[in-house]
C-alpha cells in the first residue's frame, strides 16, 4: 500500500486550491471521466474524504465537510451530444448552466434550469436537485434528467436511463442521482430533456398572485418578492396576450427574473402549495423573501436568529425549513436540514452500496449521511 | 399451520383464493408468459398488507403485487410458486382540492379517478389506453404513459408521495406534499420499479387542471415520412402538443372496421394532434399544426368540430388494440422507444423484419416522444409461428437499440425483456441497479426474477464497506 501522500501526489488533474472551497490536501480537476474513476478508486483505497465542487453556488446545503481532496468538475466541460430535433442534450457535469442555456437559446430551446445561475454547473444543479422558477410550468429538474453517468464512491462508472425522452428501462438511477448531493457518486455526465423556448415572453405585475395563477392557465412562473408579484408568461404571441387578458393586466415584453436574495443567512421554506400564503405570513417582517406560487417554496433571508418555531410549523404541515447559506457557527448550532426523512436507514443502505467506504461528501445529506 | 390457514385467519375465507381455476386466472396478466400463482390474497388495509408480507416471509413464499393485471410484460405473475397480492379492494380516494392532489388507494382504476375529479375541474394526466381497467398502483409500478404524456410526462411526474410496505413488513412513506422532500428521492426510484421494491398501499398524486379549451386535429398523409416530418416540424415551430399520435394504414383499417372513428383508410399514416389551453392559444397552435401538415403534403386536415367528434377520434385511437384483438386470433404488442428523428428509419426496418418472418405487423404509437408500439397479429395454431414471432420481436428491439433507443417507453421490462437489459446496460450498470434493489429487498421476496437479468449483482465489483459502517 502506497502512502497517502504519494497517493495524493499521483492523482491526475492537480490544480491550485479553489477560492471559496474548504482547505484540502489536494485539489484536482479531472479532464475526463476516466480520470474521475482513477481519482475515486485511489480515494476509496486510502479513505480520502472527497468534496465534489461544481460552481460552488450550492455548497451551502447540508452538513459542513472537512475534505482531504476537493474534486472540481471544471475540466468536464464538453457538450457531448446535442439533438435539437429530439429535444435532448448530453453534457458533462462541469458545463456552466448559463453557457448551456445560451447555446440552447440560439436554437430556440431551453433546459428550464435556474434562470439566474451565476457560476452554477449543470452537474451541481442536478446533484443539489435545484430547479428554476419555471418548474411551475415544466416541473422540477428531476423530471427532465433522462440519463446520468455516475462515478461511484469506489470508482466504478455507472450509466442509468437513456437518451430518449420517455423510458422505463430498469431502475431509475437518474432520479436517484438528482438531489443526491454527491453522496452516491460524482455526477460526470447527464442527458436532459429540453423544451422549446416560447416565441413570445411577457411579464405582468399583479396584486393577487393566487388569482393570476389560476386565471393565466399555466404561466411559466408566478413569483412574489417582498409584497410585489410578477407573473411570467410564455408561448405563442396569441397565448401570451390571451393569458394577460385572462389576468386582466397589461403585459410588458420579456422576462426579468429575480436574482438570488442578498444576505449571508438564507433558508428554503418548503410547504404544500396551499400553505404558501400562511408561510409568507409566518416569516418575520425583517426577513426578505421570494415565493414561488403554485410550487410551495419561499426562500428567505434575514438576521441569524431563532427559526425553531418556523421550522416546527413547516414540518407540521409536511414541509421543511432548510438552511442554504450561513456562517459556520450557524451550521454548528443548528441541523441545516431539520428532522431527517422517515426512511433514513434505507437511505443509508443505498448510499453504502454506492460509496462503501463513504468518502464522497460524507455528512452532507439529511441525518448526517 | 399453513400459509393458507393463517391468511384465512387474517382475511377471512373469501379473500384468499386457492382453487385451481382461480389460480389459473391469476397466473397470467395481459402478457404472454404464464406463472404459478399458489395463493391469491385480497387485502383491504395497509395493516393487512403488512401482515401478509410477514406471513409470506415466514413461509418463504415469494410475493407478487397485482393491480388489474393489464400489464404486458409479465410483471404481475409469479415466476416461482408464489403468493399474488391483489390490491383492487384498496380503492379509497381523498381529494385535497386546495393543493390539487389526492391520496388514493393502489386499487383505484385510472379512469375512475379522473371521473371523480372531473366535476371539480381536474383529471389525472397519465392516460394509458387501458385506463378504463388498469389501476393507479399498476400505473405507478410501471411508470405508465399514455397519449397525453407527451406534454405532461409519465406517471412519475404525477406522484408526490407513496406509502409502501417493505420486505420487513414495515410501512414507509416516501416523498411528501411539499416540493423537494429531504434526502434521496426514493419515491422516484419506487415509481417504475415494477413491484420489486415493496407493495404500494397508498399514493399522493397530483391532479391536473382541466384545460379551458382544446383543439383536436386529424391529419393524414400518403407517406409515413411526411407524417414523421410533420411531427418534427410542429415541435421545431415551438409547439409541444398535448398529444401527437400516429397510426399506420393497416391499423387505421382495423380501427375503422371496429369502431368507425372517421379515419381515412387510404392514407399511409394518420396523425392525431391535440393542443390544450386558453382559446386564443389553442387556435394559434392549431393554425401552426395545420400549416406544418400542409407543408408536408397532408391529404386530410380536419379540426374536430365538437366534443362528440373529438371523443370519436380518441375512441378510435384508444380502441386500436381491441380492434386487432378482434381481427386476429393472437397478437403480440411491443413497446420500444427511439429518438424521434429515427422514427422513419426504425419503422422501415421494423416492417422489413416482419415481412422477412412472414408476420402481419401494425403500428400505432406515441409519435411525439418516439414511443413505438409495433403489433404483430398472428395465429399461434400455425406451425412454427410462435418461434417466428419471438425471433422478429427480438430483432425489432435490437434495431431500436441500434438507432439509440431503449427497450421500453411505458410497458416496462417485467419478465419479457429481462434478458434484453444486457443490450442497453453493461455489467457495472446492472450491478448498480441490483444494488438499489438489494437495499430495499435483500432477499428478493418481492417479484423475484423481474426487471434485472439473473446474476446482475456482481459481488466482485467495488470495495468492501468500512468496518463499523452503518448497514
Ligand atoms: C389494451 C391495453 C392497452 C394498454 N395501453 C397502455 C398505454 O397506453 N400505456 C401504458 O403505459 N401501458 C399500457 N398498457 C399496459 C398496462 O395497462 C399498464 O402497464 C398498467 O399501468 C398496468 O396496470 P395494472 O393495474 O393492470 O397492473 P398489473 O398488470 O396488475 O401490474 C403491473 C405491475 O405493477 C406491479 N404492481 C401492481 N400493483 C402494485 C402495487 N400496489 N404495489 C407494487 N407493485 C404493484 C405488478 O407487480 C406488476 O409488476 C396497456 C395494456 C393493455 C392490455
Amino acid at each position: 500500500m502506497t502512502s497517502v501522500r504519494s497517493a495524493l501526489d499521483g492523482l491526475p488533474g492537480q490544480v491550485a486550491p479553489i477560492a471559496g472551497a474548504p482547505e484540502a490536501d489536494a485539489t484536482v480537476a479531472p479532464a475526463s471521466i476516466e480520470d474521475v474513476e482513477t481519482i475515486l478508486d485511489t480515494a476509496s483505497e486510502h479513505h480520502l474524504r472527497t468534496l465534489v465542487w461544481g460552481g460552488g453556488t450550492h455548497q451551502g446545503y447540508g452538513g459542513r465537510l472537512d475534505p482531504v481532496v476537493v474534486l472540481s468538475t471544471a475540466g468536464l466541460d464538453r457538450i457531448v451530444d446535442f439533438q435539437p430535433e429530439d429535444l435532448t442534450v448530453t453534457v458533462e457535469a462541469g458545463v456552466r448552466v448559463a453557457d448551456l442555456e445560451k447555446h440552447l437559446a440560439e436554437h430556440g430551446l431551453t433546459a428550464a434550469l435556474p434562470e439566474k445561475p451565476g457560476e452554477a454547473t449543470v452537474g451541481g444543479v442536478v446533484a443539489a436537485g435545484i430547479s428554476g422558477w419555471r418548474r411551475a410550468r415544466y416541473g422540477p429538474t428531476r423530471e427532465r434528467l433522462l440519463e446520468v453517468i455516475l462515478v461511484t464512491g469506489d470508482g466504478r462508472r455507472v450509466r442509468g436511463g437513456g437518451r430518449v425522452v420517455k423510458n422505463v428501462t430498469g431502475f431509475d438511477i437518474p432520479r436517484l442521482a438528482t438531489g443526491s448531493f454527491g453522496s452516491l457518486g460524482v455526477i460526470a455526465q447527464v442527458c436532459l430533456k429540453l423544451w422549446p423556448l416560447p416565441s413570445a415572453q411577457g411579464t405582468v405585475t399583479v396584486a393577487d398572485g393566487d388569482r393570476a395563477l389560476a386565471a393565466a392557465y399555466r404561466p411559466q412562473a408566478v413569483v412574489e418578492c417582498d409584497g410585489s408579484t410578477k407573473v411570467f408568461l410564455g408561448g405563442t404571441p396569441e397565448e401570451v396576450e390571451g393569458q394577460a387578458a385572462a389576468i386582466g393586466s397589461p403585459v410588458t415584453e420579456g422576462w426579468d427574473w429575480p436574482g438570488e436574495l442578498d444576505g449571508d443567512v438564507r433558508w428554503s421554506l418548503r410547504v404544500p402549495p396551499s400553505k404558501l400564503r400562511t408561510a409568507i405570513n409566518e416569516v418575520r417582517a425583517d426577513y426578505a423573501y421570494q415565493a414561488a406560487l403554485g410550487v410551495g417554496e419561499v426562500v428567505i433571508s434575514g438576521p441569524d436568529g431563532d427559526v425553531d418555531a418556523l421550522r416546527k410549523w413547516a414540518e407540521s404541515v409536511g414541509g421543511a425549513l432548510v438552511l442554504i447559506a450561513g456562517p459556520p457557527e450557524l451550521y454548528a448550532r443548528i441541523d441545516p436540514w431539520g428532522t431527517p426523512p422517515a426512511a433514513l436507514s434505507l437511505q443509508k443502505r443505498i448510499v453504502q452500496r454506492f460509496d462503501p467506504v463513504r468518502i464522497l461528501n460524507p455528512g452532507r445529506l439529511p441525518g448526517g449521511i | 399451520m399453513t400459509l393458507t390457514a393463517e391468511l384465512r385467519d387474517l382475511l377471512g375465507h373469501d379473500r384468499v383464493l386457492t382453487e385451481p381455476l382461480e389460480r389459473w386466472v391469476y397466473g397470467i396478466d395481459s402478457g404472454v408468459v404464464r406463472g404459478d400463482a399458489q395463493l391469491v390474497a385480497f387485502p383491504e388495509t395497509t395493516a393487512e398488507v403488512a401482515s401478509i408480507v410477514r406471513l409470506a416471509r415466514h413461509y418463504r413464499m415469494p410475493i407478487v403485487a397485482r393491480g388489474a393485471g393489464t400489464g404486458l410484460a409479465g410483471g404481475a405473475i409469479p415466476t416461482q410458486p408464489g403468493l399474488v397480492v391483489v390490491l383492487t379492494k384498496m380503492n379509497s380516494v381523498e381529494i385535497d382540492l386546495e393543493n390539487a392532489t389526492a391520496w388514493v388507494g393502489p386499487g383505484v382504476i385510472n379512469l375512475d379517478l379522473s371521473k371523480q375529479t372531473d366535476p371539480l375541474g381536474y383529471h389525472f394526466a397519465p392516460d394509458p389506453s387501458s385506463q378504463s381497467a388498469c389501476t393507479i398502483g399498476g400505473n405507478i409500478a410501471n411508470n405508465s404513459g399514455g397519449p397525453h404524456c407527451l406534454a405532461e410526462g409519465s406517471t412519475v411526474g404525477h406522484v408526490l408521495a407513496l406509502e409502501m410496505v417493505t420486505a420487513d413488513g414495515d410501512v414507509l412513506v416516501l416523498g411528501g406534499p411539499a416540493p423537494d422532500p429531504l434526502g434521496l428521492d426514493l419515491r422516484g426510484v419506487v415509481v417504475g420499479s415494477e413491484g420489486t421494491l415493496g407493495i404500494i398501499t397508498k399514493a399522493l398524486v397530483r391532479l391536473t387542471p382541466n384545460p379551458p379549451d382544446v383543439r383536436t386535429l386529424l391529419t393524414a398523409f400518403s407517406r409515413v415520412e411526411d407524417a414523421a416530418a410533420t411531427v418534427s416540424g410542429i415541435i421545431a415551430r415551438g409547439v409541444v402538443p398535448a398529444a401527437l399520435e400516429m397510426m399506420d394504414q393497416r391499423m387505421t383499417e382495423a380501427v375503422e372496421r371496429f369502431v368507425s372513428a372517421g379515419f381515412p383508410t387510404d392514407a399511409a399514416a394518420v396523425l392525431l394532434a391535440e393542443v390544450v389551453g386558453l382559446s386564443a392559444a389553442v387556435d394559434a397552435e392549431a393554425a401552426i399544426i395545420e400549416e406544418v401538415a400542409r407543408e408536408n403534403n397532408a391529404t386530410t386536415l380536419r379540426v374536430a368540430a365538437d366534443e362528440a367528434e373529438r371523443a370519436k377520434l380518441w375512441l378510435g385511437r384508444k380502441s386500436a388494440f381491441g380492434a386487432v384483438a378482434q381481427a386476429a386470433p393472437d397478437y403480440y404488442l411491443h413497446d420500444t422507444v427511439v429518438p424521434r428523428t429515427k422514427l422513419v428509419e426504425t419503422m422501415t426496418r421494423v416492417y422489413e423484419i416482419a415481412d422477412r418472418h412472414g408476420i402481419m405487423m401494425l403500428n400505432v404509437f406515441h409519435a411525439g416522444d418516439g414511443n413505438l408500439h409495433p403489433l404483430m397479429a398472428f395465429d399461434s395454431a400455425e406451425e412454427g409461428m410462435l418461434a417466428r414471432v419471438k425471433a422478429a420481436a427480438r430483432e425489432l428491439v435490437e434495431v431500436c437499440v441500434e438507432v439509440g433507443g431503449s427497450l421500453s417507453g411505458e410497458h416496462g421490462i417485467g419478465i419479457e425483456k429481462r434478458e434484453l437489459m444486457k443490450l442497453v446496460f453493461n455489467e457495472a450498470d446492472l450491478d448498480a441497479q441490483a444494488r438499489v434493489r438489494e437495499s430495499f429487498d435483500p432477499d428478493a421476496v418481492f417479484n423475484p426474477d423481474k426487471v434485472l437479468p439473473a446474476g446482475s449483482r456482481c459481488f466482485d465489483l467495488g470495495r468492501p464497506p468500512l468496518e463499523g459502517m452503518w448497514v
